[in-house]
């Protein structure tokens, strides 16, 4: 059991791995790279040796090559600084042919300064996609020149909570374990996950944290620092990480060098967005649809079958855009909004339609499934043998029929759970909502490459990981499977 | 005939509608159970042996209908029961059935305890820990080894043989009064059929219920049974009691079934085969539903259904040969020397059908 599901995760790791390795060459090499820095208004603006400039920083930001002004060069590999930077030296034309004989091509800028760059092959790409990914914290992570006598140690302390918590003095986080009373109420600093920074929209920010930060304007409350001083504001305190300069503000407020937190927002963040809405919908789709597709295949092919059997081919053939626009100009007589800002996220009823909508659309297969394999069941043998044992119609349905019908269902469950995560975008555009659900696909639109790897590697992730645990949780349902690794064979 | 029937069934008839048309698989069948005693109904496939002891218990297929006929069991006349809750108390409690495949019979993701205590517990109103306790014991009586252990295992953990052990001991959790056995052996290998069959003899013993056997197998019936009704078309053509069906049949097809036994050919000789096939029951059979088939028909055989002639008080056939206007027959040579060849059998090896 154990070394299958080794095996098994350690395949899921690898078909990660591959996927994401592909779509990180596809977007590295077939995407023209000039047209990301189109939509970028600064560079538009800019002309001559400063565009030219800011064009090779960005494309080494982006991870497209490695580019090396002059200055840099004279730096790295000039013992005389000052001739090496006079055009057309020596030592100059010394360092430059060192560059050219390392594979870097050599060009001119408009005043005649050099500048050198290598751009990354398909395998360098991949390679250092994956080195950057994971980072893991420690008491070393932070090397600070002004601050040599930084004290380095893990211990275990209390947080501004007196809650204890993991904390740790010379890491980039203060705290490297803690606990607090949102979802899923253990959180960790320790490993983290980078995916690069979100160019051209969110310019500059961390592509995780774009999707995972809170919405909407910030909250801020008194906070008690732990100078002591109370200040009306909107850290998060468990957020913070190592700042290098501190000013008088800072050092009023915090008693440490620990003094950048992120903020609270009002809103929850696009994931959890399309996560409120995809669980919500997802458990009233089981909770309806399951007990509806039992009901139909106990009255097959009386009367609430037929409706049943009606409503099922209704919502699957009406296209869905169809079924938004109709739900919507119903509801909204009701006082419902027909979109999600105008009430935002605070008031109820701004779910309603988008739930009811989710909802309708998720029960529709549910139901026929569970009806299927219900009747697929009845007519099985042991079905004959229960009903002449003398059980009653409804204790053969609940106790034997039912428990081998939901079999198949249970092993879709994590898949439809994780997987609404990502949001369902046409209804998420419908009703203006700010989730997942089109991130994607306006990543792609405006190009922006590290949002799409991210984007990639979490959906496959969670595509990859929900089959094995509905296969995990088969186990617990079907006592005839039983997972082992294969043994012999190739 | 039978003195204090335990079940007797009065001219019963079962219609089937089958795409819009209506087949009638029971033709007025009288017949009398005698308590204690193990009948067995023998007859090719499609005779209706099935579809006849399934009406005892109301399990008829949905399209299935009983449309005349009594069928008295304990003071009442079963076909008034009309819905399930009625059969509820018949079905499991006093009637149990044995099907044939017990691969399939019980449930794939229940324990093979909760599986015979849910009938203890539904049937007899015990508590869980008694009905575990029952279980057990009735494990133990159909010969399954460590039941302790065991009552956790699920069906897939079982063999074939054991887990019609396991049917067997549900169906005889309620301590039924009648036992529907439906060819319990058909889908075992020969050494584990007569273990099967000796259980069933043995609990019979123990518990006194009545066993119905179903069986296209004649050597389980000489094993068994204490009478035989033969079945043919949806009607029973003979009954009589074990000796009598095997050493003094009269009907035709009787004869006709007992020559094709392979284990009763002659060395050297072609096996017998009946030849012709079974007539449609989805029309009115004229007549004798055997006589297209049969060497003896005569002129009657086709025109009018022959009555009951009874030959002993045990022993009757629907046969117009048995009709004093009848000319003598002969039945064939394979049947007149069918005891001497049975005694040389089982004097060979062991009691025959335990082969």
């Amino acid at each position: 059991m154990r070394g299958y599901i080794l095996k098994r995760i350690l395949k899921s790791c690898i078909s990660i791995f591959i996927v994401v390795s592909i779509v990180i060459a596809m977007v590295f090499t077939m995407i023209p790279r000039n047209k990301v820095l189109e939509s970028d208004t600064s560079y538009r603006k800019l002309t001559g040796d400063t565009r030219t400039s800011f064009m090779y920083s960005k494309f080494e930001e982006l991870g497209y090559l490695d580019y090396v002004r002059l200055s840099d060069m004279c730096t790295n590999d000039s013992d005389n600084y000052k001739a090496c930077m006079v055009n057309g030296s020596d030592e100059n034309l010394k360092v430059i042919s060192t560059y050219e004989d390392r594979g870097y091509k050599i060009e001119f800028q408009r005043n005649g300064n050099a500048f050198a760059y290598h751009e990354y092959n398909v395998v360098e790409l991949i390679f250092h996609f994956w080195k950057r990914l994971i980072v893991l914290d420690g008491p070393n992570a932070i090397q600070d020149p002004n601050n040599p006598d930084l004290e380095r140690r893990v211990y275990i302390g209390k947080d501004f909570n007196d809650v204890p918590a993991i904390m740790c003095s010379g890491c980039k986080h203060k705290y490297l374990v803690y606990f607090d009373g949102s979802f899923p109420f253990i959180h960790q600093n320790w490993l983290s996950l980078n995916f690069g920074t979100s160019y051209p929209t969110k310019a500059g920010a961390n592509v995780l944290d774009v999707i995972g930060q809170g919405q909407g304007s910030q909250v801020v409350v008194d906070t008690v620092f732990p100078t002591g001083v109370t200040v009306a504001s909107a850290f998060d305190l468990h957020t913070a990480t190592y700042k290098s300069s501190i000013d008088h503000l800072d050092q009023n407020k915090f008693d440490d060098h620990y003094a950048d937190c992120y903020s609270n927002y009002e809103s929850p963040s696009m994931i959890n967005t399309s996560y409120i809405f995809g669980i919500i919908s997802l458990i009233l789709a089981y909770a309806i649809g399951i007990p509806a597709g039992i009901y139909m295949s106990r009255k097959k092919d009386k009367l609430g079958d037929k409706i049943g059997v009606v409503f099922i081919n209704l919502i699957t053939a009406m296209p869905s855009l169809a079924l938004i626009f109709f739900v919507r100009s119903i509801v909204v007589n009701f006082g419902i909004p027909d979109k999600f800002p105008l009430l935002g996220f605070k008031d109820i009823r701004s779910y309603i339609s988008p739930l009811i909508i989710l909802t309708l659309l998720s029960m529709p297969g549910l139901m026929t499934w569970i009806r299927r394999y219900m009747l697929d069941q009845s007519n099985s043998d042991y079905v004959k043998f229960a009903k002449a044992k003398g059980l009653s119609q409804r204790e053969i349905f609940s106790k034997h029929i039912l428990k081998n019908a939901i079999i198949p269902i249970v092993n879709g469950i994590p898949g439809s759970i994780i997987l609404s995560i990502g949001g369902a975008f046409i209804t998420e555009s419908a009703f203006a909502i700010p989730g997942m659900g089109k991130m994607l696909p306006d990543s792609i639109t405006k190009m922006n490459n590290n949002m799409i790897i991210c984007l990639t590697f979490i959906f496959s992730s969670l595509a990859i990981f929900s089959v094995l645990l509905g296969d995990l949780l088969m186990v617990v349902v079907d006592p005839r499977i039983q997972l082992s690794a294969k043994k012999g064979g190739k | 005939m039978i003195n204090n029937p335990i079940l007797s069934v009065k001219n019963l008839e079962v219609k089937f509608r089958v795409r819009d048309r209506v087949l009638t698989a029971i033709r007025n069948i009288s017949l009398d159970f005698e308590e204690h005693k193990v009948v067995a109904i023998v007859g090719e496939s499609g005779s209706g042996k099935s579809v006849f002891t399934k009406t005892f218990t109301g399990m008829l297929d949905i399209n299935g209908e009983v449309t005349q006929g009594e069928i008295w069991f304990e003071g009442r006349n079963l076909m008034e029961i009309k819905d399930d809750k009625g059969w509820e108390e018949i079905r499991g409690k006093k009637i149990a059935t044995v099907f044939q495949d017990p691969m399939t019979s019980l449930n794939p993701v229940r324990t093979i305890g909760y599986q015979i205590s849910e009938v203890i517990m539904k049937h007899q109103g015990k508590s869980k820990e008694e009905a575990k306790k029952e279980a057990l014991e009735l494990m133990e009586k159909v010969g399954i080894k460590d039941p302790e252990r065991r009552y956790d295992e699920y069906p897939f953990q079982y063999s074939g043989g054991m887990r019609q052990r396991i049917v067997i001991a549900i169906a005889l959790a309620c301590h039924p009064k009648i036992l529907i056995c439906d060819e319990p052996t058909t889908a075992l290998d020969v050494t584990i059929q007569a273990q099967i069959i000796r259980l069933i003899k043995d609990l019979a013993q123990e518990y006194h219920f009545t066993t119905i056997y179903i069986t296209h197998d004649l050597g389980v019936v000489a094993n068994v049974a204490d009478y035989v009704a033969v079945m043919y078309a949806g009607q029973i053509i003979e009954f009589g009691t074990v000796d009598e069906i095997f050493y003094d049949s009269k009907h035709p097809y009787t004869w006709g079934l007992l020559s094709s036994l392979p284990q009763l050919g002659l060395k050297g000789e072609e096996l017998f085969a009946i030849r012709g096939t079974p007539p449609s029951l989805f029309e009115q059979v004229k007549g004798d539903a055997f006589a297209p088939r049969s060497n003896y028909s005569m002129k009657i055989d086709f025109i009018k259904e022959p009555p009951i002639f009874n030959v002993t008080d045990t022993h009757w056939a629907k046969t117009w040969l048995l009709d004093p206007r009848a000319p003598k027959v002969e039945p064939p040579l394979v049947i007149k020397t069918l005891h001497q060849r049975m005694l040389d059998m089982t004097k060979k090896g062991g009691v025959y059908g335990e082969r």
